[in-house]
């Protein structure tokens, strides 16, 4: 299609169109994607290959204080006067060595078994005393601390060397080392990412990735009702817990609950994002509406809904939602006031499973729209006011400035949005478990009911039955699902594709 | 003054224990000390009395520190109780005993979290025990066979498991119970749980039994005759008695078409609406539980009336409804510092004092022998009712964690609209799929 | 014409103040239904009609008054929340604002990398790396603390740097660059350029920084344990309503959802502006 046949098209052709060449496009970006990872894969052995290979050359062509410092960090800086920069690469060995022997090794020497001193009672005096055995999940906790550490490290370990045999070239050529001062200023300057970084990026790597590491990592051992911490010890078995949420054989629940619970999961995100998205604009279309007055007032309406903290709202909801509970008094004082004389009791959360998530959707719209109106309302704020001028003089109708100007302005504006709330409803738990607990039950699930999406069911799996090792499968692949999507579309989506448009 | 007064109290309940339990205690009378070393193997440590033992059991344990776990409104009365306990022992120095509130139901998911931060003395509900075993964070109790003669046996048959008594009975009152209004319902009425509903259906008010949650919906399988019994060998698969398929769909189709009949009347709500129903005068009866009493009291005020649970018409007799009846423990963190002293102030709290002055001042049920036959106890018709219903009830004890959701299911499934109470092949596939998802077969 | 023209539209601007009207109703009246019960005198839990037949303060004068009788001290609650929401605001702050303006302004090799790996991080259903975090915590004697969940509600705030990183995006390049050629370093450049024009988006992630432990009852639970004292107020709330407390406190949680709603409404209706400012800049390029 040329661009002037382009040009031709109406609107909803164009968006048709476009949808389309989005959807063509999808199996290449996938395809794209995974390329990419395996290139990464490859990239990153070749990598520690030639590493290797320096590490050796590096040895042979140093002199002995750059060869100590294979031993013995910060000895080649300190001798070739770059002493703070020496003093700590020494300062971190020793506390390395102190963290293993002290903490470290007690618990990375069990990492293979998971430990294997059973818990035991003893009677002393008559007085029963349990003498606690190896816990396997501060083992296996502590253990991946101590890898992580261990990795940063040799991180640092090979920085050590890399400046020792640095500093011994430029004094070869007759250079002096920059000085501390120098190198300060350079943090706020040259190397300012690595300043700005590097507290995120601790908090992140012991608060988010350690622990994540840990979840996977369960996801591999038996941990659960009958192989609990400090009692009794897990260990790993492989795949297992895999393998039971893929059983399909008829009859097997966890695999028919796993599967039944994706297919709800994905279609909750997908009318959860869409209803929000879809009302909140034309809501925020109405409000900014030329013409209408008081948009402040209207905009904070909707704000106190979620001034709320949420899980308070929601309670509140399921109350009113009961068979006694608010909505069905005003429903009942309506029709009387109409001369029914019946009182209406309608079960909205505990009858059938379409009522059940009907109502779900409908309360989520009620707790989403504020968000998606403030941002809305911004957005349609900022729409270059000389595309409507232009549209006004080449006389077109509101419809039409709408269809042509407004419509296709936002869908390419909030894309990026809609994608970050599909995975956000994905991982939607609070508006399910405060508001159904997952209801209505039903005896075809393990463990679940009829609007329980994964998160919800991995949160009863660890909460109250305790199969860590299951619950921590089933993340890993909600995991997996979500991380795919958003890696894809994002790095396809216009916005990071034109990141310096206005550079 | 305290102090004076705990001593004498101790005193006293030395001579009490000696007529409770017919020489079943140690007859040694306190204080000398020399019989320390003895200790059975079976019955454990030795005891003085009722809610004492011998200084020397807390062997070299001084400068005790120590935390407890009680529920929010019994944490002032164990503060006292604390007080008297360390009056009682004038040797020992006690740095600090600090109660913390605590409810008694999540109390073993907290101990389970991070025993060592948790309280060393804990009450718990009973359903948390095998729980508690299975992790290995509770100490067994060290003074058996003491515990055992004082309280009555079903509390401690309870609380045994693999043959060894792990944790003091506190109560013997954790479970639920028919409430009404006696102006809507009369004593006899309640007696069945037709005249019950046609008494609500009369007077325009509705009947609250939380079918949806396991801990009540139970009462359903129960009563049609599924029992459970224990766990099996390994400790987590919920084992059931044979039961008479043919009769339990029977009492099953016969609870639902009840429920259809009076629906509008019959309501499957959350327990914490109960109280509320009686004050706003739109409830005639309920099913509450004993932890409820209070407030559905001062709701009811002189019109409140409480019996066991009804009986159900099925095919011309009537049949007891049988519940999930609990009791609370006092149990000993087995991470403890001080493991002696954490035994010792367990035996005082759950000892026949401390029992009698919870029944005096929160109303909770005694599982002591002796403070059950006091005056307290058996002229409270809520005791009284609580008492009965045990008797028809299943314990609370050895429950599967995958139990709840299922049983709460057959509740939702037997009330549910698009249920057809003639349907008999329904309820015999609901009941197999109940008691395989409690199993987690498949 | 002109004159039905202007008619339809007044018709058309009818119709929508009435929807909005409507609509307006349905999205406040929790909110008002939550405040006239928390007035309410009589009964426990809920009843079955919408006005209350008496109205009180009690429920607030209790709220504030019950501490020393019980485990529930909502004062004390208040605070907690307020010191905790107040610090890791500021931390959570500095390190969105950090971390996206290195993604937007700095050139480095693994930038594009650790964007990715920063966007999924965050997709990870975390209930079971709780009991990980309270034991990394405890390892360092933190469990049990404010300061944990000051730690807990501020160390992930960096992976939610789209927003603000799209904000910066849209501030012209030219600007830096005049800068550098005056002899700036990029810290001058950031703090004495870039931030003064953040205005909307520093009060974006202020505004979304602050409510967070206001809102959390899990992961806080975990970390305090039994230490009552130093609930937030979700916790506190969210025990309120526990089969142990709900007949006697459920009054007292509505007033104390009111008071909780209070801060946060005020705030909003206070930054309101510059939220949709933040949100739409940062939306636009995000």
């Amino acid at each position: 299609m040329t661009f002037v046949e382009y040009k031709m098209l109406n609107p909803f052709q164009r968006f048709a169109y476009n949808f389309k060449k989005v959807l063509k496009s999808i199996p290449k970006s996938v395809g794209r994607f995974f390329v990419g990872i395996g290139k990464a894969i490859v990239k990153f052995f070749t990598g520690i290959g030639k590493g290797f290979k320096n590490y050796g050359t590096t040895f042979a062509k140093g002199d002995w204080a750059t060869k100590l410092s294979y031993l013995i960090f910060g000895v080649g800086d300190l001798h070739k006067g770059k002493y703070y920069k020496g003093i700590l690469f020494f300062i971190t060995e020793v506390l390395y060595i102190l963290y293993i022997t002290l903490f470290g090794w007690q618990y990375i020497s069990k990492f293979g078994t998971l430990g294997t001193v059973q818990t035991s009672m003893q009677k002393v005096n008559g007085i029963p005393k349990q003498v606690f055995g190896d816990n396997s999940m501060l083992i296996l906790l502590y253990s991946v601390l101590t890898i992580v550490i261990t990795v940063v490290v040799f991180a640092i370990y090979i920085a050590n060397i890399k400046d020792a045999y640095k500093h011994q070239v430029m004094r070869e050529n007759g250079e002096k080392p920059t000085s501390l001062r120098h190198d300060v200023k350079e943090f706020l300057d040259g190397k300012y990412h690595i300043t700005l970084l590097s507290f995120p990026v601790l908090m992140i790597a012991v608060f988010n990735i350690l622990p994540l590491i840990f979840m996977i990592l369960i996801a591999f051992t038996n941990y659960d009702k009958q192989h609990m911490p400090p009692g009794t010890l897990f260990t790993w078995v492989g795949m297992d817990n895999f393998g039971s949420l893929f059983n399909l054989v008829e009859g097997a629940k966890k695999g028919k609950t796993f599967i039944e619970l994706t297919g709800w999961t994905l279609l909750w995100a997908v009318l959860a994002t869409f209803t929000n998205y879809i009302l909140g604009m034309i809501v925020a279309l109405m409000i900014n509406k030329k013409g209408i007055k008081f948009k402040g007032l209207w905009r904070t309406l909707f704000v106190i809904a979620i001034a709320v903290p949420q899980f308070v709202s929601l309670l509140l909801m399921n109350q009113m939602l009961q068979v006694n509970g608010a909505i069905n008094v005003l429903l009942t004082d309506i029709s009387h006031l109409f001369g029914g004389t019946e009182t209406i009791e309608i079960q909205f959360l505990n009858s059938t499973t379409f009522m059940a998530r009907a109502t779900v959707v409908i309360v989520n719209i009620w707790v989403g729209i504020p968000y998606t109106i403030l941002s809305m309302s911004g957005i349609l704020m900022n729409i270059p006011e000389d595309l409507y001028e232009s549209a006004r003089i080449d006389g077109a109708t509101p419809v039409k400035t709408f269809t042509a100007i407004t419509l296709p302005y936002m869908i390419f504006v909030t894309t990026p949005q809609l994608i970050t709330t599909f995975v956000g409803n994905i991982n939607n738990f609070n508006v399910i478990y405060l508001l159904t607990g997952g209801g209505p039950t039903t005896q075809d699930y393990y463990q679940a009911g009829r609007t329980d999406i994964l998160v919800t069911w991995l949160f009863k799996l660890s909460m109250d039955t305790q199969d860590y090792g299951l619950a921590a499968a089933i993340g890993i692949l909600v995991f997996i699902v979500c991380a795919t999507i958003s890696l894809i579309v994002y790095n396809n989506s216009k916005s990071m594709k034109d990141e310096e448009a206005f550079s | 003054m305290k102090k004076i007064l705990a001593i004498l109290l101790a005193g006293m309940m030395t001579a009490t224990v000696f007529a409770g339990c017919g020489g079943g205690g140690n007859t040694e009378s306190g204080g000398s000390g020399s019989d320390t070393q003895s200790s059975s193997d079976d019955g454990g440590a030795e005891v003085k009395d009722a809610n004492l033992v011998d200084v020397s059991v807390f062997g070299d344990e001084d400068n005790i520190s120590l935390k407890v776990w009680a529920p929010d409104k019994a944490v002032s009365l164990v503060k006292e109780q604390i007080e008297a306990f360390k009056a009682a022992y004038p040797e020992k120095t006690f740095t600090k005993i600090e109660v913390v509130a605590q409810g008694e139901g999540d109390a073993g998911t907290q101990l389970m979290n991070d025993a060592s931060t948790a309280a060393d003395v804990f009450s718990f509900a009973s359903d948390q025990l095998n729980k508690l075993v299975d992790a290995k964070v509770i100490a067994p109790v060290a003074f058996a066979k003491a515990v055992t003669d004082m309280n009555s046996e079903a509390c401690v048959t309870a609380g045994t498991l693999q043959d060894t008594l792990y944790a003091y009975p506190e109560t013997n009152d954790n479970g639920y119970y028919l409430v009404y209004d006696k102006t809507v319902v009369s004593d006899e009425q309640a007696g069945k749980l037709e005249d019950v509903l046609a008494a609500c259906k009369e007077a325009g008010k509705k009947f609250i039994f939380n079918c949806g949650n396991g801990f009540y919906g139970c009462t359903f399988a129960f009563t049609a005759g599924v029992k459970i019994d224990g766990l099996e060998e390994d400790g987590v698969t919920q084992k059931f008695t044979d039961y008479d398929e043919a009769e339990a769909v029977k009492t099953l189709q016969a609870f639902s078409k009840l429920m259809h009949e009076y629906k509008g009347t019959f309501t499957s709500l959350d327990n914490a609406q109960v109280a509320s129903g009686f004050s706003t005068g739109t409830l005639g009866a309920g099913v509450d539980g004993s932890w409820n009493t209070n407030a559905d009291q001062d709701a009811l005020k002189d019109n409140f009336g409480a019996a066991k649970l009804p009986t159900i018409n099925v095919d011309g007799t009537d049949k007891q409804l049988i519940s999930l009846f609990g009791y609370k423990y006092i149990g000993v963190n087995a991470a403890s510092q001080f493991p002696a002293a954490a035994q010792v102030l367990a035996y005082y709290l759950a000892g026949e004092t401390c029992q009698q002055q919870r029944a005096e001042k929160l109303g909770w049920g005694p599982s002591n022998k002796n403070v059950q036959g006091m005056d307290v106890v058996t002229k409270s018709a809520v005791q009284q009712a609580i008492k009965q219903q045990s008797e028809n009830a299943c314990v609370q004890v050895n429950i599967a964690p995958t139990f709840w959701d299922p049983m709460g299911n057959l509740g939702n499934k037997l009330v549910a609209d698009d249920t057809d109470p003639d349907d008999a092949a329904y309820f015999s596939k609901l009941l197999k799929d109940t008691v395989a998802n409690v199993r987690d077969e498949g | 014409m002109i004159k039905s023209y202007k008619f339809r539209r007044r018709i058309a601007n009818f119709f929508i103040y009435l929807l909005l009207a409507i609509l307006g109703i349905i999205w406040v009246s929790p909110f008002v239904y939550l405040v006239m019960h928390s007035f309410r005198a009589e009964s426990m839990t809920t009843v079955p009609y919408l006005i209350p037949h008496e109205w009180t303060f009690d429920n607030y004068i209790k709220l504030f008054t019950s501490a020393g009788s019980s485990s529930i001290n909502f004062p004390r609650w208040f605070i907690n929340t307020f010191v905790v929401a107040i610090f890791s605001c500021i931390i959570s702050t500095i390190s969105v604002l950090a971390v996206s303006y290195t993604f937007s302004r700095l050139r480095f090799g693994a930038r594009k990398k650790l964007m990715n790996v920063a966007m999924i991080l965050g997709m990870f259903p975390g209930f079971m790396t709780m009991i990980a975090i309270y034991y990394l915590l405890k390892a360092m004697g933190l469990n049990q603390n404010l300061i944990a969940l000051v730690i807990c509600y501020s160390s992930g705030a960096g992976l939610g740097f789209q927003i603000s990183k799209g904000f910066f995006d849209t501030i012209p390049r030219a600007l830096d660059e005049a800068a550098t050629i005056d002899g700036a370093t990029r810290n001058q450049i950031f703090w004495k350029i870039i931030l003064p024009m953040s205005k909307p988006i520093v009060v974006y992630t202020v505004l979304t920084s602050f409510i967070g432990p206001w809102c959390d009852f899990i992961l806080a639970k975990i970390i305090m344990g039994d230490k009552r004292e130093l609930y937030t107020v979700a916790i506190g709330l969210q025990s309120m309503v526990s089969a142990e407390f709900i007949n006697e406190y459920y009054k007292q949680f509505l007033a104390g959802s009111v008071m909780v709603a209070i801060p946060i409404t005020t705030l909003f209706l206070i930054m309101q502006r510059y939220y949709v400012e933040g949100v739409t800049a940062g939306g636009v390029k995000g």
